[in-house]
């Protein structure tokens, strides 16, 4: 827990040297000629979002507000909300959040010395959006099959139901681990089932760690948007099969967040 | 908002959301500040003098309180296959789901919420009370 909200205020510029620096935001990046809706909600004071372009790419930018931190829970949302909503339509390269950055430097850095290969990932990501899937056991259920499968769990559960509270405090951690470790243990198995059936449905797969015990999958498609009702339908499917146990979120259209190439 | 087009987000059994805001704050925070695109031209904000707060989302590695919990509701579960009557089964597994999915929510955002201070001030009292017990299953994101 090291790193706190470390405030980094920085010094203040050089007198005179860098005060007509303008700060702006980007959100990603897009072939010249992209739709951008109008109503896009930026994430500075005018509410505003823009494009700034050199030769075929452009990026999607906006002010920022100058008088407080940039962090917050709306400026996390602007920020998807803008990358999303074009992603829902056409072909864009998300940044990292935050990418905050001089006007001149869009240009000069960012898009100039950068274009042949911003098209080149965006030639790929042509056509192609990203879900992600989350996969969850209905709890119960789950610790219902890892009871029944496991002896161990079963006599340590008896004991600690005939000692007082305060007295099974280690057995009652040794349990939970044992219960963690069978859920990790299944959900490689099951994890695995989830991605096989959905597989020949998306261009690219990435499988993210899953962050809780209970979570079996955490899966980025990259599918073909001729192709998403086919995709679509193959996650109903497999949610109604899954049904009672494995509990499924699918969320999307996004932009391609796991599939920008990495540097 | 966009929930999937093809269904109008309903009927059927997998929960459909994200997309251009429609997603929770953790589904976001997972996104956008784990992936996407860096540019060695926005390491250096500091030219700008923009005063940034550093988000930390790591994932939260099982700990003490979360064997704890799956402890209690394994014994929880037990009592369930013994014959105490259980609630109507659908809206058991609803509510199960629930407490699951603003579970993962606590979990993964615990460090997040550390690091928002008090920008995020509204999501810091159930979290002050979360350690042992699951969180309740309402109030929490949106």
């Amino acid at each position: 827990m090291s790193d706190m909200v470390s405030e980094t205020q920085t010094e203040q510029p050089v007198e005179g040297e860098e005060e007509l620096v303008t700060p702006v935001y980007v959100y990603g990046l897009v072939r010249v000629g992209t739709q951008i809706p109008d109503d896009l909600p930026g994430l500075g004071p005018s509410g505003r979002v823009s494009v700034i372009e050199h030769g075929d790419i452009a990026a999607i930018v906006s002010d920022i507000p100058l008088d407080r931190p940039l962090g917050t829970r709306n400026d996390l949302l602007a920020h998807e909300a803008v990358v999303d909503t074009v992603a829902a339509n056409e072909a864009v390269v998300p940044m990292r959040f935050p990418a905050v950055t001089a006007e001149e430097a869009v240009v000069e850095e960012l898009l100039a010395p950068n274009e042949e290969h911003f098209l080149a990932v965006l030639d790929d990501l042509e056509g192609r959006v990203q879900y992600t899937l989350k996969g969850r056991y209905v709890e119960d259920a789950v610790l219902g099959e890892v009871l029944q499968r496991n002896t161990e769990i079963r006599a340590l559960q008896d004991k600690i139901s005939e000692l007082p509270e305060d007295a099974s405090y280690y057995d009652r951690v040794r349990l939970g681990e044992l219960v963690v470790k069978v859920l990790e243990q299944q959900r490689e198995e099951d994890g695995a089932q989830i991605l096989d059936r959905l597989e020949p449905f998306a261009v690219s797969v990435v499988a993210n760690e899953p962050g809780q015990p209970e979570d079996v999958v955490n899966a980025a498609f990259l599918v073909q948007r001729d192709r998403l009702r086919e995709f679509d339908d193959a996650v109903e499917n497999l949610g109604q099969d899954l049904d009672g146990r494995i509990r499924l979120r699918l969320l999307g259209p996004l932009a391609p967040y796991d599939f920008v190439p990495p540097e | 908002m966009t929930v999937s087009t093809q269904r109008g987000g309903g009927g059927g059994v997998v929960e459909r959301g994200g997309g251009a805001g429609g997603g929770g704050l953790a589904d976001v925070v997972e996104l956008i500040l784990d992936k996407g695109l860096v540019i060695d031209v926005f390491v250096r904000v500091s030219l700008v003098g923009i005063e940034i707060l550093t988000i930390d989302a790591r994932v939260v590695v099982a700990s003490v309180d979360t064997f704890l919990r799956f402890a209690e509701a394994t014994n929880r579960a037990d009592l369930y296959s013994k014959g105490a009557k259980p609630k109507d089964l659908g809206e058991l597994a609803q509510s199960i789901t629930e407490g699951g999915a603003k579970g993962k929510t606590s979990g993964a955002l615990d460090a997040a919420v550390d690091k928002f201070g008090e920008l995020l001030s509204s999501r810091r009292e159930d979290r002050e009370e979360a350690p042992r017990r699951r969180p309740r299953p309402r109030e929490r994101d949106e």
